[in-house]
């Protein structure tokens, strides 16, 4: 089973083109989408969670067509917005069941004992009968996934799911997405690196409507392998070192600009060579789109 | 500071299309404004723009509206809790002060601006085409400013207050809309107090304060003068303008302006929800469910989800607020219940049932527009949708679910109801509860109504992707429905749901009302089925909004199994609206108001030459008539003996037969024989040439067969005479003689539009032509009587006359009525299941002892009053005789009918007698006058006054028939009751008088020359003949009417004989100046001949 974008393109009534051509293929697994805030993502998400119309290309999930047989991947899909709320006078369990239903687990011997299993797996199970109103950001996206893997599915959608918690919760978000993936397609868009590199075997990332890298993580890196150099300036030798250097990225250690910059060959210079992250990859390839296209 | 604020909430709101539509919205509904609220009422002289006319409807549509107000500044610092955007705001260095006076003002200046649709609208209203110049004064746009500044200006200042404080206090979107339900309560209270002064001043929207400030005004005054902005109107302004500072000084004492405070206890509980989740759970096997998604599975879909709205409504603790106040809004209303002549009547379960419905309707109407949005917008406002839309449910269940959800709500409401409505039973006193007719009332009536306009709304707010502009779009097609139904455009398959259910009665249920009714409600649910599966498809689902492209991909949504069904439900609709228009247009005649207009005219244009042509007179009836109640059919065979009156030989007969398409006449003959001409076929008209001509003084016996026969049903409000159980119908519905003058168009406006001359309803009192007419018409001057009637067999059937004999054959009952004098040539048949309450009465006056039957015939369980009525019936007949002259008949009946009429009628020796003005009447002794004794004893009275003498069909007419019989009642009441009940009943005619004289339009006529102005005839009559006898005796008035009864008496008076006309007034007033005392003489032209304001 695998997720088959081909040359998904979609135009705003605004004039924005939000999505361009975008092809990609995603296997089982994990699979991390990667890109700053506007590039596309949501949208990509939200059309390929049937919310959206494309203007153009296809979508295919094994044998599904997911433009036209929207009901049909949406019998398989999980799916976890970017930004929801929860009916506040109403408790997880009751909310939960609900959804069970929408998603046509209309037994209700498994349905109790699933929304039981899947409130456990969340760590809900507890405050399984106080109202939703008073859920934090960590305890609403775990409930969020809950909801999401209620029907099995065979395609997940998180869209940014950790943004906005706090370190622990992130983790504890992570463990519970970590245990998926063996059957399922997973599409995490974030745009924090980190989660990628911690939980995803592929990776694309889109800026401005377009993928401009796919791939597996460990290759990608192998790509930048011994050109990421490091240095430590000062702030108002800034200007100048963007004019001679491929300056990827920049960021302040102890209030000193550190900035990265990819070269084949040592600049010297004070530069030290590092191990690229794949941050180095997501700045440098986010520096080449958005540079070409101001140029 | 505040002025940033200010100018920040302005320049927000203009950029926001709801502005613009509620302006909208006022604007045009204020065009139509006048007619909506004045609809049906009469305006007498007051003009459509006159300045209390202006002021009361400004009232009210800014008391029916305030809705949009709780809109408008309910929202303004809710907003800012709803985006989120309250710790930004409040964190920046303003004080609470200038937000919420900058956030007031600014919404109140945008109020302002959307009310003054209002007053733009009402002025433009006056240039609109379908009004008449005549009912207008010249243009003025000072009094529409000035009634905008004085009566909406403060009553949106206290409403604005108070709702932007509970908006900002509660910060929760469905109080804000639910406050205007609270207003409106006030507004109800208000009429319960019984203090009209404190009524004036407590009246939130001054309609009532309008009317007392005006309530000594002439009609002229009325018409013309401005509004004193003094007294009570001031003080009410006063009064709402203070409570809204109140309610803004408490608002700004108690808002918060610290965000953190509000939310902490909130904090708490989260880190005491969080604190015990931090274990990490791993490792556990999530079952597998099985997925369904098949019919049974939809249907557990669909009863979780009716379920869980329905839960999730009443949950809210406004919705709870609602029903509180539609129970209290009944307890107080249902303090006076089905009040005729201010006497109450008992809380019989449909008097309940009829009160709940028209107060709770308002309800009913908020909580559909107003949670049908909040149920469409429900996942988009807790910003669910994205989640719910990406899951397979199919969009049909999740609209059909909140839509059962909704109805539920209904459900729940009604049933707060009918408990309210058993509590005030039980505390009167009254425990007959029927429950059935509670079930119908509510279940048959109002619910497929809400449930129907219910469609409507989901459709709309699917369809709209702006929930304002949604239930505005519900609102206008309310009132869109309403206004098509007032312009005739009325017919049960485009009308929206139908016509409404006819009238409940203790007799005859709903009789077959019923059926139709139903049918058609399935057709237009059938209907909403329809609206709700397109709903489905365009409804958004996901990101998508653009309408047309919603539409384009709705195909893809259009799955199989919703396929079948909108075909079926589709197939089904088209079959129902097949049967209904077979059974409305095919089976019977739909007329449009156009259509029936003309033919009107038409009638006029082409037979009123006919009017006065010489006809001869019907003697004798002699009619065998078979009533099948249960079929809704009867037959009557037999004869009418005509005899020439004329002077000259009559050469045709044109008879007229009653044009309702329910009723054949066949085999029409004449002795001698006759040709047929229907030249006028088409009118109903039949003119027959007779072989050999009538000569003066001859008789031809004419025989005739006449048939109703009900077929399948009618368009709107079928025929209510022939029924199931209380049939009631009249001469008046067999063949009549030559023109009717009651075809022809009476409306002013349109008869001048037809080009037809004016009419007055009757001739002058020197109408030679009319003076020899006892009714409009006249087909005879007194007639010999015997019918032969069968019926069911478990009804009794009653015409005018002795009972000769009665028997059973082929499981019918039969009947033989005689009677053995001269009558006047009008009959009623009535036949229904009765019980019988018997008594006798014997002349004691005279010489000759004479039994008189007394029978009254009623409902079963309508016994309450009977013995007053017999009571009456005892009283009259001995005052009458001993007093008048001796009463003509062998028996006297009265007869219970269905409330379908509410009045009572006499005929020779019958009187039937509405089921609602009497029969049901709870009689206090201590408060209420006996008026089952006083009606009664009126329409005994006409045994004399309508009977024995009847007045020439011309002004003054019922000063005779009717007057009189107020004065003989009236000396009944007072030899059987105490002076004060007198006083009380006179009190009774006074307020109804003034009611009356509001509504004249044109000048009011002495009680001489009355027409058909029943304030006068009744009401002015009563007062002023007892007056009358007070001034000159009572004996000397019964001495003139004793006179005046001998001289004119219909089949042997002196003078009727000589004269062969009828009486008048003046020849009455003969009577009355001869028992009158030269000292006292100008008391008969003060009383009876001029206009003289009445006093008591």
């Amino acid at each position: 089973m695998e997720l088959r974008i081909d040359n998904l393109s979609k135009t705003y009534s605004n004039g924005i083109k939000a999505l361009q051509n975008i092809s990609l293929v995603i296997p089982t697994g994990m699979f991390g989408l990667l890109g700053p805030n506007g590039a596309g993502k949501s949208t990509l998400m939200r059309t390929i969670a049937t919310l959206q119309e494309a203007d153009a290309g296809s979508i295919v999930l094994g044998d599904i067509d997911v433009l036209k047989q929207k009901n049909e991947l949406r019998q398989v899909l999980g799916y976890l917005p970017q930004q929801f709320g929860l009916y506040p006078k109403i408790s997880a369990e009751v909310l939960l069941n609900h959804f069970a239903v929408l998603k046509g687990i209309t037994n209700k011997n498994e349905r109790k004992e699933l929304v039981k299993t899947l409130l456990y797996k969340t760590n809900l199970y507890d405050v399984r009968q106080q109202n939703l109103k008073g859920f934090s950001g960590g305890m609403k996206q775990r409930f969020g996934i809950a909801q999401a893997l209620l029907n099995n599915p065979k395609l997940l959608i998180v869209d940014e799911p950790t943004a906005g918690l706090d370190p622990v919760e992130r983790n504890r978000f992570y463990n519970v997405l970590s245990e998926l993936g063996e059957h399922t397609v997973v599409i995490l868009s974030t745009h924090i690196v980190d989660d990628v590199k911690e939980l995803c075997t592929n990776m694309a990332i889109i800026n401005q409507g377009q993928v401009c890298l796919k791939g597996q993580p460990l290759q990608i890196l192998e790509g930048l392998k011994d050109k990421v150099y490091k240095k430590t300036i000062e702030k108002s030798e800034l200007n100048l070192y963007k004019e001679n250097y491929q300056v990827i990225s920049e960021r302040l250690f102890l209030g000193k600009p550190t900035i990265h910059i990819v070269s084949d060959m040592n600049p010297g210079d004070g530069f030290s060579l590092i191990n690229a992250e794949l941050e180095d990859v997501y700045f440098s390839e986010i520096f080449n789109t958005t540079n070409l296209k101001s140029n | 500071m505040w002025y940033t604020i200010f100018k920040f909430e302005i320049q927000y709101r203009i950029k926001r299309p709801d502005t613009y539509v509620f302006f909208l919205f006022l604007f045009l509904f204020s065009i139509i404004g006048v007619d909506f609220i004045f609809q049906g009422s009469e305006m007498g002289l007051m003009k459509k723009n006159s300045p209390i006319v202006i002021a009361k409807t400004m009232g009210a549509i800014t008391g029916i509206f305030m809705i949009l107000a709780s809109m408008i500044m309910g929202v303004s610092v809710l907003r800012d809790f709803e985006y989120n955007i309250e710790s930004l705001l409040f964190s920046a260095p303003i004080n609470k002060k200038d937000y919420l006076l900058g956030r007031f003002l600014g919404s109140f200046a945008v109020l302002l601006f959307v009310f003054a649709g209002i007053l733009f609208g009402m002025m433009l209203s006056e240039f609109m085409p379908w009004h008449n110049p005549e009912d207008l004064l010249g243009f003025n746009a000072i009094v529409y400013i000035k009634t905008f500044l004085m009566v909406t200006l403060p009553t949106l200042f206290f409403g604005a207050s108070l709702f932007f404080v509970t908006g900002a206090l509660s910060r929760n979107l469905v109080v804000v809309y639910t406050q205007g339900i609270i207003l409106f309560v006030v507004f109800m209270l208000t009429k319960a107090i019984t203090n009209e002064f404190w009524q004036a001043i407590l009246d939130p929207f001054s309609l009532t304060t309008t009317t007392f400030a005006t309530k000594f005004w002439s009609a002229l005054e009325k018409s013309t003068q401005e509004l004193p902005f003094i007294g009570a109107l001031l003080y009410n302004k006063l009064f709402w303008m203070s409570l809204g500072i109140l309610a803004l000084i408490y608002g700004y004492k108690k808002f918060n302006f610290n965000v953190v405070k509000e939310k902490q206890s909130k904090r708490k509980q989260v880190e005491k929800l969080v604190g015990k989740s931090t274990s990490v759970v791993s490792g556990i096997e999530i079952p597998e469910a099985t997925k369904q998604y098949g019919l049974l599975s939809k249907w557990n879909q669909l009863k979780q989800f009716s379920w869980f709205y329905f839960i999730s409504i009443c949950k809210q603790a406004s919705f709870w607020g609602i029903v509180i106040c539609g129970m209290i809004i009944i307890l107080i209303n249902s303090v006076n219940l089905g009040t005729v002549y201010g006497v109450d009547s008992y809380p019989a379960t449909y008097f309940i049932v009829e009160e709940l419905k028209e107060t709770s309707i308002y309800f009913f109407i908020i909580i559909l527009v107003f949670y049908s949005s909040e149920l469409v917008w429900k996942e988009r406002g807790a910003k669910l949708d994205l989640i719910y839309d990406a899951t397979p449910i199919s969009s049909f269940i999740k609209l059909i679910g909140k839509y059962i959800g909704l109805n539920l709500v209904y459900v729940v409401l009604m049933l707060a109801l009918i408990g309210s409505g058993i509590l005030f039973q039980t505390l009167s006193g009254y425990y007959k509860y029927e429950f059935q007719v509670y079930f119908y009332g509510f279940f048959l009536e109002i619910l497929p109504f809400l449930a129907l306009y219910t469609c409507i709304a989901f459709f709309i707010q699917s369809v709209v992707n702006h929930k304002f502009v949604g239930i505005m779009l519900v609102i206008i097609f309310f009132i869109a429905n309403v206004a098509l139904g007032l312009f005739g455009f009325d017919h049960d398959l485009y009308f929206f749901g139908g016509s409404a259910l006819g009238t409940y009665s203790d007799m005859n249920g709903y009789g077959h009302f019923l059926k139709p009714y139903l049918l058609i409600k399935l057709y237009w649910f059938l209907f909403g089925i329809l609206l709700l599966i397109i709903g489905s498809l365009v409804n958004v689902r996901g990101t998508e909004t653009n309408l047309m492209q919603r539409i384009r991909v709705s195909k893809n949504r259009f799955s199989k199994p919703l396929f079948k069904v909108g075909s079926m439900v589709f197939l089904v609709f088209i079959l129902m609206g097949s049967l209904i228009f077979y059974n409305t247009n095919i089976l019977n005649t739909y007329w449009t108001n156009t259509k029936a207009t003309e033919f009107r005219v038409a009638y006029e244009k082409e037979l009123k030459q006919f009017e006065y042509i010489p006809q001869p007179k019907i003697v004798d009836v002699n009619l065998k008539v078979e009533l099948y109640p249960s079929s809704r059919d009867y037959t009557a065979e037999g004869y009418y003996i005509l005899k020439n009156t004329n002077a000259q030989p009559i050469n045709e007969i044109h008879i007229q037969k009653l044009i309702e398409e329910n009723i054949t006449l066949d085999a029409v003959t004449f002795d001698g024989g006759a040709i047929e001409n229907n030249t006028y076929a088409s009118y109903d008209y039949t003119i027959y040439q007779l072989h050999s001509p009538l000569n003066p003084g001859d008789s031809i016996k004419m025989n005739f067969k006449q048939s109703f026969t009900t077929n399948g049903f009618e368009a709107g409000n079928s025929n209510a005479n022939i029924v199931e159980n209380g049939t009631f119908f009249n001469n008046k519905d067999f063949p009549t003689l030559g023109y009717n003058r009651k075809y022809e168009l009476s409306d002013r406006d349109e008869r001048s539009e037809y080009n037809l001359s004016e009419r007055t309803n009757r001739a002058n009192r020197n109408d030679v032509k009319e003076l020899v007419n006892a009714r409009s018409g006249s087909d005879s001057d007194g007639i010999h009587f015997e019918m032969v009637i069968g019926t069911d067999i478990d009804q009794t059937a009653l015409v005018p006359g002795n009972l000769l004999r009665e028997w059973t054959e082929n499981n019918r009952n039969y009947f033989h009525y005689k009677m053995e004098i001269p009558m006047i040539d009008f009959y009623s048949i009535v036949s229904a299941k009765y019980d019988i309450k018997r008594g006798k009465w014997i002349s004691k006056s005279n010489s000759i002892s004479k039994q008189v039957d007394l029978e009254i015939y009623y409902h079963n369980s309508h016994e309450y009053n009977i013995d007053r009525m017999m009571m009456a019936m005892k009283a009259s007949l001995d005052y009458y005789s001993t007093s008048f002259s001796p009463y003509q008949y062998e028996q006297l009946r009265i007869m219970e009918f269905p409330r379908y009429a509410q009045f009572a009628q006499s005929f020779p020796g019958t009187v039937p007698f509405s089921e609602s003005i009497g029969f049901v009447l709870d009689i206090d002794d201590e408060t209420d006058v006996d008026m089952a004794f006083y009606v009664t004893a009126h329409e005994i009275a006409h045994q004399w006054f309508a009977m024995q003498v009847e007045a020439a069909n011309v002004k003054g007419q019922y000063f005779i028939l009717e007057t009189l019989s107020q004065y003989a009642a009236m000396m009944v009441l007072k030899a059987h009751y105490p002076k004060e009940k007198v006083q009380q009943f006179l009190e009774l005619q006074l307020e109804k008088y003034e009611e009356g004289k509001l509504r004249e339009s044109g000048a009011e006529p002495t009680l001489a020359l009355v027409d058909n102005q029943d304030y006068i005839y009744y009401a002015k009559g009563a007062l002023n003949m007892y007056q009358f006898q007070k001034v000159i005796g009572e004996e000397q008035v019964n001495k003139a009417l004793r006179r005046f009864l001998e001289d004119w008496n219909t089949t042997n008076g002196k003078l009727k004989m000589n004269t062969n006309r009828y009486a008048t007034s003046q020849d009455l007033l003969s009577y009355f100046r001869a028992v009158t005392p030269d000292s006292l003489q100008h008391i008969i032209l003060e009383l009876f001949e001029s206009v003289k304001p009445v006093e008591l």
